[in-house]
């Protein structure tokens, strides 16, 4: 009977296993955990990447609130369904912003904005492990902690420039934050600034002044781009959005605290001026000068007046490591060509792959000066009334428009930046295959059947005017496409140059002083200076000579010279001056019109609304329910 | 008894798994050799001896003593006359038969149990012991009310133990016995027959009816415990597995309106993807795990193993419904349990049963869409009313040439102007299903065995093309084959094998998202039917072309492969197909062991099961050449064809040839060990009590995670669970139970501190028929019972992520970057799946049940069953952390309530109506309703947006009033812009209601509109009915409280759809057409709004709200049937025991307040409709 308890307690234990707890501990001791991310030199490599990911998807200019909202580029939102391009950030100018659901945002990573403070913990968790990795020389990490710094600036400096006074995340809050600790609140703009600057500072001496090995490291972060993001950030904080913007005085916190300067402080342009200097002596110190087409081979002859538009066309389109102009640019290549190009060819036409919808309104074309070099309504010899009237093409110009072909007076006699970057009907376009200067297509963009006209409700551009400045000349697009790749800069030399001429203005500097920096890009351009532009064809001849006329013209300049580059949306909001922009309707020519007299016909297309609240992006309101402690910008 | 629970204590481990495995099959081994030496001490004969004794006394010693449950009512006995008991040694028949000599009652000796009938009206009288007379020969043939010979019936001498013998397997018997004897026939089941035979009365032909309280009596519940119906105090529904059968190839679909309890629905009609969705009292959490837990022999499967069952394979079907029943499935029995067991042999001689069965089949309902002509005329509509500038899609020409083409008219041309019915194009109207299956079963006093075998045959509707070089048609097949063999090793110890293996192939059409859901419906709803035709016929150019020539228009914005613009639907059709295999092949060892001669009343049971799960797909598929219709001159009627896809290389090469793309493959293993250590015993006369101690394991291991090939590291590490699971219960006078049962639960996706869970339950019943104070109430309610059970059960099914104790980082992958000057260098980045959350437990649910069970003159059976069911802890994603945390995964925590109340309620009856017709009827109904309790959610200040109080599944929208009036008005309205994309309203475009009073339209204007989208309530309905060899029965099935949402998103006519892998324009439904606002026809309340021509400007319409909203209540027709069975003579003529022919229809007619497509479809109308079914049946037995 004794056995028989022994079989029975055996049974017993088959019955209810031996071990409980081992069997359900089945994960294994080394799974990859947050700590392994930091274990050596090649895994922190890896999340350095990533904490640079964030900054490679700001690429896509569709989605680039600068380049959507002012009025550039006009999208249309008829279009059938299902296309590649979202229109949220378009349709933002037709007043359809929304604090319930708000377009581009960035706060929250929806509606095509990127999760910037998910992009800023990974910073700092990286910053809280760079102590980790056994294997990196001091000098790398130091180095790579001055990029990561530089990363946490720039993610703080993308919500500042949507939403002004935004929360500092210095440090992250462990997961197991209380709510109270996590509903953090906004902090003041000069408090925002200040940080921003503080990191660059700390950052900058850390940082390359070049990247040694291009092939491999070309995009990482050097010392001139630090220097250039700190001169935009004060120059940002100077400006007249953020600094004693009267608007905002009543801006604050729950506890009461004010979020924006409630005066205007002239100081803060000196210390923009000295970054910028700063910046610029760093760069050109560096070797960095204006962009020059130099010619390959295969182009033998060039015209004077088709060199300067190449070498406007290739300071953005030029390989970045050939480039002399670029500071910063990021790595992806700009996507959008097919959106920027018309069709040129009959095979094109009959294979319509490019969409060509980016459209430049009327008044995006006017703000480029004429030939002499100041706005088509200050000059003297240039017939602004009658700009609409016919005319035909002639041999004189035609390297800018067909020889014989029918347009209007408006594309006649202007600066060449217009014809470097702008297509439109008739002009001519160098490139796509063909460089024989005698040889070249045209854009013909009348009606339904031309090839450049509007296809179906897909392929079509509602003004009859491309960015051309944003296709490569050596892009080719004729039965299939070849695209040139080129990445669109985010800082150049010419832009520094501009931004320094309106700092030292707005120091209150004499024309002098200022005026020079602004005659090396005019130079670039093929226009002549300010001052003798000004003084011998502008009915305003001496606007140059006060603060507030040479205001104007740095403005128009900058507008013109970074147009498409996704800088002056931003540099029209900090001036105070999109809703001046945005308070004309958009206009385009009558595209579904064959013949010339009915197709240069203007016709509105939309009229943008833009109140003062679109100056700063809403917060959603979702945000403020989860988070009580956050308040919201003005009037949303 | 304690030594049990003592015992159960872990012992320390130390020891590797493999050694332990040895262990266990050595003493597994042992025990078996033990069992086998000590069976001498089992016996059959029962010494007892007492004067002056009650039946109840004597059961309960018999029971003692044998081993042998005893079954019976209480109501039975409470008038028997007590009994002088005088037995040494004798037998158990023999024991019975003198107790119950003076009673209305007779027993019927089973499988270890003794069941206790009333006699036969009949032979109510006292059978008296015959003078002894003169042997005579009795023959006879023993059939069921159907005329089915029985086999195994027990035919014995009443008074008389030792003669007796079994019907063969034509029903037949022989036996010599004294003149004047009483037989008796009795089989479980059955009602028993006694049975005088006298030398004129020789030739006997009995006809056994069915008892079907009888059957109805016994009752499976977890671990497929045995058990009396009366002592059931836990929610158990039992479904005869007949009441499952219907004319489809799966078995889910039958579950809706059958099954007391349960909320089923079908969303699709595709062979091999209809699946019914099931939820046991409905869904009771928003967790991750809604749909119960399915064990087929004890082992945990998937519905769709479940589906694929042969109805004819099934013994039982039980669904365990409240805590009390599922608790010993602590882990997995929240959302509760269904039970279902296959067949065993019994003994006797062979037993073939075949049936075969054809079915045609067709939708229920089939989409109505507008005439080509009305679309194009619409299209221009729409385009004028939404853009009056721009130019009208379809020109006056190309209107008036294609009512030509359609008119046929001399001249037209069908393939410039094509008019495309592309429903036609791709599909038939009708198809054809095969099935068939054949099981054996039979067995000796050693071993039993049940081997069967099935096939099916399932084709879809989608049409071929005989020039194509591959079928695309949907084909499922679906093979089985089954063998449960049970081997008495000793007479306690029987060893059950089961082997089974399913296996399925399909083939079908190709799909683009890798579902096998087929995308062809929606196709053909989302192309035009003017742009192009579906394929042109060969023109001189082409006259030795191979290919078929398909048709489309040039050019897809964006894309570099000079590719087609549209996808044609006839292309996609016919360019490939899809192929699975898919099999799962099951063993089963099952080990139940009497442990008598340790206590009496102790036996075990043991499973050790493994299966194994393998799937793998592939694509097979060519290249379309598409063209398109140029330069046509209308004079000659002639054109040339232009060939589009014409790029050598590309995304978009045309290839004539088939290419093949291997696709994913799906193993998986599974491996369960249970042990149930089971005791029953019953101390003096009334105090029954048993106890019940489980031990399970099991594990589940994966190649890939649902057929993806996303595994991770984590997904590959075996999903295990560990159970500790006890009964025990008490009953008094077999009037009063109480149960206490426990599952102690381990499961692996959880932190140390949250590793094992313990879910306790009790339960009690009051069989009030068996009190003295009921007394003539017995006439009317012979059965009367009320039980009520509460206890906790769990859940560790929580979410797809699998351990939140562990962070969970992705260290190559998510989160690229780039560098080098052709961005050559790139590293892939990490991504934080999770973050390590230690808090993270089992969702638990807390459950009331209470049952009235009652039998209502005798004929009537109503179960009535109310629940609350609490369920707590479930996990949800955190809604207080504000995205400024910049955390990159959600947080999640165990904050969620829901509850939900529901019934069931089941009732059936039969009755005879003279002595050919006979009449059944039976119904069910489940209603469930629930509502959050806690969810955490941002503290909104308009009170009808918060979630928590709402029901589950309730859908968030709009409330519209109307269509606008006019431009004016929708100008001077609230805005009503959804988005940044949006465009205002005009007129003929919704209103909406504002509900917070604030001038704007926005998220915070949205409430909860309508009912749940999955039935609250389901309902059946049937009656049957036999006459003669005729039978016939049907079947209603509805459901209730459900809404669904038509989407106006993916119905919108002449608008892409938002999913886009559709390029083409939608179709015009035929209901829009005919009633949408325009400005001829200003209806307020039309159907269909303003139209438009892209998604934007409709975007104010695509809104959810309660303009689309629909009541997705329907009845239907869900079956009717009828039998023929053949005349016994006949049958004999052609050698077999029983034929039947029969017919039945499936889904047969419908009333629904929604008319467009078949409600049960619910918002998704562009799927595969649900079939119609006709079929025609053939049921041998041999």
């Amino acid at each position: 009977m004794k056995l028989l308890y022994i079989y029975t307690f055996t049974a017993l234990t088959l019955v209810l296993g031996v071990s409980c707890k081992k069997y359900l501990d089945v994960t294994p001791a080394n799974v990859g955990t947050i700590d392994y991310a930091f274990r050596n030199r090649n895994e922190a490599e890896n999340y350095l990447f990533t904490c640079y990911a964030t900054l490679q998807r700001l690429f896509q200019v569709q989605y680039d609130p600068a380049f959507c909202t002012s009025a550039e580029i006009y999208f249309p939102n008829n279009l059938t369904d299902n296309q590649y391009i979202d229109p949220v950030g378009f349709n933002l100018i037709r007043g359809n912003q929304t604090s319930s659901n708000p377009g581009l945002n960035f706060w929250d990573g929806a509606n095509q904005g990127q999760p910037m403070f998910v992009a800023i913990r990974r910073c700092n968790t990286m910053l809280e492990n760079m102590d980790k990795p056994v294997d990196i020389s001091p000098e790398e990490k130091k180095r790579w902690i001055a990029e990561v710094k530089f990363l946490k600036a720039y993610y703080h400096f993308v919500l500042f420039r949507l939403y002004g006074p935004i929360p500092v995340t210095d440090k992250n809050l462990p997961i197991n934050s209380s709510i109270e600790e996590v509903r953090v609140k906004r902090q003041p703009v000069d408090t925002v600034v200040n940080y921003m600057v503080n990191l660059l500072n700390q950052a900058a001496p850390d940082l390359p002044l070049t990247v040694s090995n291009q092939v491999k490291d070309l995009g990482r972060i050097t010392k001139p781009i630090a220097l250039s993001v700190k001169a935009q950030i004060l120059a940002t904080a100077a400006s007249p959005l953020f600094n004693g913007n009267p608007d905002y005085t009543d801006i604050q916190n729950k506890d009461g605290q004010r979020l924006f300067p409630n005066k205007f402080e002239p100081g803060k342009w000196d210390r923009a001026a000295t970054a910028i200097k700063e910046a610029i002596d760093v760069c050109e110190a560096n070797g960095n000068r204006l962009h020059k087409f130099i010619a390959p081979a295969n182009i033998s002859k060039l015209s004077d007046s088709l060199r300067t538009e190449l070498d406007i066309q290739t300071a953005i389109t030029e390989k970045w490591e050939l480039n002399t102009e670029i500071i910063w640019a990021l790595n992806p290549y700009f996507g959008a060509q097919t959106n920027s190009g018309p069709r040129l060819t009959a095979k094109a036409a009959a294979n319509p792959a490019f969409q060509g919808t980016f459209a430049v309104p009327l008044a995006e074309q006017e703000l480029f000066y004429t030939h002499h070099g100041v706005p088509i309504n200050e000059d003297k010899t240039w017939d602004f009334n009658k700009r609409y009237e016919l005319r035909t093409g002639d041999y004189a110009n035609r390297f800018y428009l067909q020889n014989g072909y029918q347009t209007v007076k408006a594309h006649f006699n202007r600066e060449p930046r217009f014809y470097a970057d702008l297509a439109f009907d008739g002009s001519i376009w160098f490139g796509n295959g063909l460089v024989n200067q005698e040889a070249l297509y045209s854009v013909q963009a009348r009606g339904s059947s031309s090839f450049a006209g509007p296809t179906d409700n897909i392929r079509i551009n509602v003004t009859g005017c491309w960015p051309k400045k944003l296709v490569n000349y050596l892009t080719v697009y004729d039965d299939g496409y070849t695209l040139e790749p080129f990445r669109l800069p985010v800082i150049r030399l010419a832009g520094l140059y501009l931004l320094y001429a309106e700092a030292l203005n707005e120091q209150g500097k004499s024309y002098n002083e200022v005026v020079p920096w602004l005659d090396k890009v005019r130079a670039r351009a093929g226009v002549p200076g300010v001052v003798s532009a000004w003084s011998n064809y502008s009915s305003n001849p001496s606007k140059f000579a006060n603060q507030s006329g040479l205001r104007q013209i740095i403005h128009q300049e900058s507008r013109i010279e970074l147009a498409f580059e996704c800088q002056p949306g931003w540099d029209l909001r900090r001036w105070k001056e999109l809703q001046a922009v945005l308070s004309e309707p958009i206009k385009g020519w009558n595209i579904y019109e064959p013949a010339a007299s009915n197709y240069y016909r203007v016709k509105t297309l939309a009229i943008p609304v833009f109140n003062v609240k679109d100056y700063l992006w809403p917060i959603q309101d979702n945000d403020l329910i989860v988070n009580p402690n956050l308040v919201q910008n003005l009037n949303w | 008894m304690y030594k049990f629970f003592t015992a159960m204590t872990c012992t320390p481990s130390g020891y590797t798994k493999k050694f332990l495995f040895s262990m266990k099959i050595t003493a597994l081994l042992f025990f078996v050799t033990l069992m086998q030496a000590s069976a001498s001490v089992y016996s059959q004969q029962i010494t007892y001896q007492k004067k002056n004794v009650s039946l109840e006394n004597l059961f309960t010693e018999i029971y003692k003593q044998t081993g042998y449950s005893i079954v019976w009512s209480p109501g039975m006995v409470k008038n028997s006359p007590k009994i002088d008991a005088k037995f040494n040694n004798t037998p158990l028949k023999e024991v019975l038969k003198q107790a119950l000599v003076n009673s209305p009652l007779t027993f019927t000796i089973g499988n270890n149990s003794v069941i206790i009938t009333r006699k036969p009206n009949t032979t109510a009288t006292t059978p008296t012991v015959e003078a002894p007379a003169d042997d005579i020969k009795v023959t006879g043939t023993v059939k069921d009310s159907k005329g089915n010979a029985l086999p195994a019936v027990n035919v014995s001498v009443v008074g008389n133990a030792k003669q007796g013998t079994v019907t063969d397997s034509r029903g037949n018997f022989a036996l010599t016995v004294k003149d004047g004897a009483a037989l008796k026939i009795s089989i479980v089941g059955y009602v028993s027959q006694t049975v005088k035979v006298t030398a004129k009365n020789s030739a006997l032909q009995v006809t056994l009816l069915e008892d079907v309280k009888q059957v109805d009596d016994i009752v499976i519940t977890a671990y497929g415990k045995k058990e009396r119906k009366e002592a059931i105090v836990g929610s158990v529904t039992t479904v005869k597995p007949g009441a499952l059968k219907i004319p489809a190839s799966n078995l889910t679909n039958a579950l809706a309106g059958q099954v007391a309890g349960v909320i089923a629905y079908t969303p699709s009609g595709q062979p091999g993807q209809d699946n019914a969705k099931f939820f046991i009292r409905g869904v009771t959490t928003f967790g991750y795990k809604q749909d119960p837990l399915i064990l087929i022999d004890n082992v945990e499967l998937t519905a769709s193993d479940l589906a694929r069952l042969n109805v004819d394979d099934i013994e039982s079907f039980s669904v365990l419904k409240d805590a009390s029943a599922t608790a010993l499935y602590g882990a997995r029995g929240g959302n509760g349990v269904i039970l279902v067991k296959t067949k065993e042999g019994k003994a006797g001689a062979a037993q073939i049963n075949f049936r075969i069965e054809n079915s045609v089949s067709q939708s229920v309902k089939t989409l109505e869409i507008a005439d080509p002509i009305t679309y194009m005329k619409l299209f221009n509509e729409a385009t004028r009313t939404r853009y009056p500038l721009n130019p009208l899609p379809y020109s006056q020409n190309k209107i008036i040439n294609t009512e030509q083409t359609l008119a046929h008219a001399p001249g037209s041309n069908e393939y410039v102007y094509p008019a495309v019915n592309w429903m036609d194009m791709l599909f038939k109207k009708r198809t054809n299903t095969q099935r068939g299956n054949l099981s054996i079963q039979g067995g000796g006093g050693v071993a039993r065995y049940y081997v069967a075998g099935s096939y099916s045959n399932d084709n879809g509707i989608l049409r071929t093309d005989i020039r194509n070089n591959n079928n695309n048609n949907v084909n499922f097949r679906n093979y089985q084959l089954r063998s449960n063999v049970n081997i008495n090793l000793t007479d306690k110890t029987e060893l059950v094998v089961r082997l089974s293996g399913t296996f399925n192939d399909y083939n079908g059409p190709l799909t683009s998202d890798g579902s096998l859901q087929t995308q062809l419906y929606n196709l053909a709803t989302h192309t035009s039917p003017v742009d192009f035709p579906a394929y042109y016929p060969a023109d001189s150019a082409n006259i030795h072309t191979q290919h078929i020539l398909f048709g489309n228009s040039p050019a897809s914005a964006g894309s570099n492969d000079g590719a087609s613009q549209y996808v044609n639907p006839y292309a996609e059709l016919l360019k490939g197909h899809q192929q699975y295999s898919e099999s799962r092949m099951l063993a089963q060892l099952e080990l139940n062991q009497n442990l008598k001669f340790i206590a009496p009343g102790l036996n075990f049971h043991g499973i050790m099961s493994t299966n194994r799960y393998s799937f793998f797909k592939s694509y097979q598929s060519y290249s379309p050449f598409y063209y398109t219709a140029t330069n046509y001159n209308q004079t000659t009627n002639t054109y040339q064809l232009q060939w589009i896809n014409n790029l050598p290389t590309g995304n978009n090469v045309a290839r004539e040839y088939l290419q093949y793309y291997p696709q994913d493959s799906n193993n998986s293993t599974f491996l369960y060990l249970q042990g149930v250590l089971d005791y029953n015993h019953t101390f003096g006369v009334n105090h029954g009590v048993s106890a019940a101690l489980i031990g399970t394991r099991q594990q589940t291991l994966n190649s890939s995670v649902n057929g993806n090939n996303n595994t991770t590291l984590f997904t590959s590490l075996p999903y295990r669970n560990q159970t500790l699971a006890g009964r025990a219960t008490y009953s008094y006078k077999s009037k009063y139970y109480l149960e206490f049962n426990f599952g102690y639960n381990g499961s692996e996706r959880f932190s140390e501190q949250h590793r094992l869970g313990f879910f306790p339950t009790i339960g009690g019943s009051w069989i009030l028929s068996g009190e003295k104070f009921w007394g003539d109430l017995y006439d009317v309610f012979n059965r009367f019972k009320l039980r009520a059970s509460y206890g906790l059960v769990g859940n560790d099914a929580i979410s797809d992520r699998r351990f939140f104790y562990l962070s969970d980082v992705n260290l190559n992958g998510g989160n690229p970057a780039s560098f080098g000057t052709s961005n050559g260098y790139t590293r892939n980045g990490v991504f934080i799946n999770n973050y390590e959350n230690n808090d993270v437990t089992w969702e638990t649910s807390k459950q009331t049940n209470l049952g009235l069970e009652f039998t209502f003159l005798k004929k009537i059976n109503v179960i009535a069953e109310v629940y609350q069911n609490n369920k707590y802890n479930i996990l949800q994603k955190r809604a207080s952390i504000p995205t400024t945390s910049g955390l990159e995964s959600d947080i999640a925590a165990n904050l969620g309530k829901v509850t939900s109340k529901g019934i069931d309620l089941s009732v059936d009856g039969r009755e005879n109506i003279g002595n050919d017709l006979f009449i059944g009827l039976r119904g069910n109904l489940t209603y469930s309703t629930n509502k959050y309790i806690q969810y955490e959610e941002p503290n909104y200040k308009e009170g009808y947006r918060q979630q928590v109080g709402q029901p589950l599944n309730r859908q968030y929208g709009y409330i519209a009033e109307r269509l606008f009036v006019d431009d004016k008005e929708a100008a001077n309205s609230p805005t009503q812009i959804f988005s940044n994309n949006g465009f205002a309203p005009k007129g003929g475009d919704i209103k909406y209601r504002d509900l917070n009073n604030d001038g704007k339209i926005d998220a915070a204007d949205q409430t909860y509109i309508g009912n749940p989208t999955i039935p609250q309530v389901v309902y059946g309905f049937g009656i049957s009915a036999t006459y003669n060899n005729f039978d016939l029965s049907g079947f209603f099935q509805g459901q209730g409280g459900v809404s669904f949402f038509i989407n106006p998103a993916t119905t919108a006519p002449f608008i892409k759809s938002p999913e886009s892998q559709y390029t083409g324009n939608t179709q015009l439904l035929k209901a829009y057409a005919d009633d949408h606002w325009s400005e001829d026809n200003q209806n307020l309340y039309a159907l269909y709004p303003r139209l438009g021509t892209n998604g934007a400007i409709i975007e104010n319409n695509r809104q959810n709200s309660t303009w689309w909203l629909r009541d997705g209540s329907f009845l239907r027709l869900k079956s009717l049937e009828f039998g023929y069975t053949l005349p016994k003579q006949w049958a004999k003529r052609i050698l077999v025991r029983n034929a039947r022919l029969y017919f039945n229809g499936l889904n047969l007619y419908t009333w629904s307040p929604f008319k467009l497509w078949d409600p049960e479809l619910g918002g998704n109308g562009f799927s595969y409709p649900i079939q119609k079914v006709f079929n025609i049946g053939l049921n041998i037995n041999i």
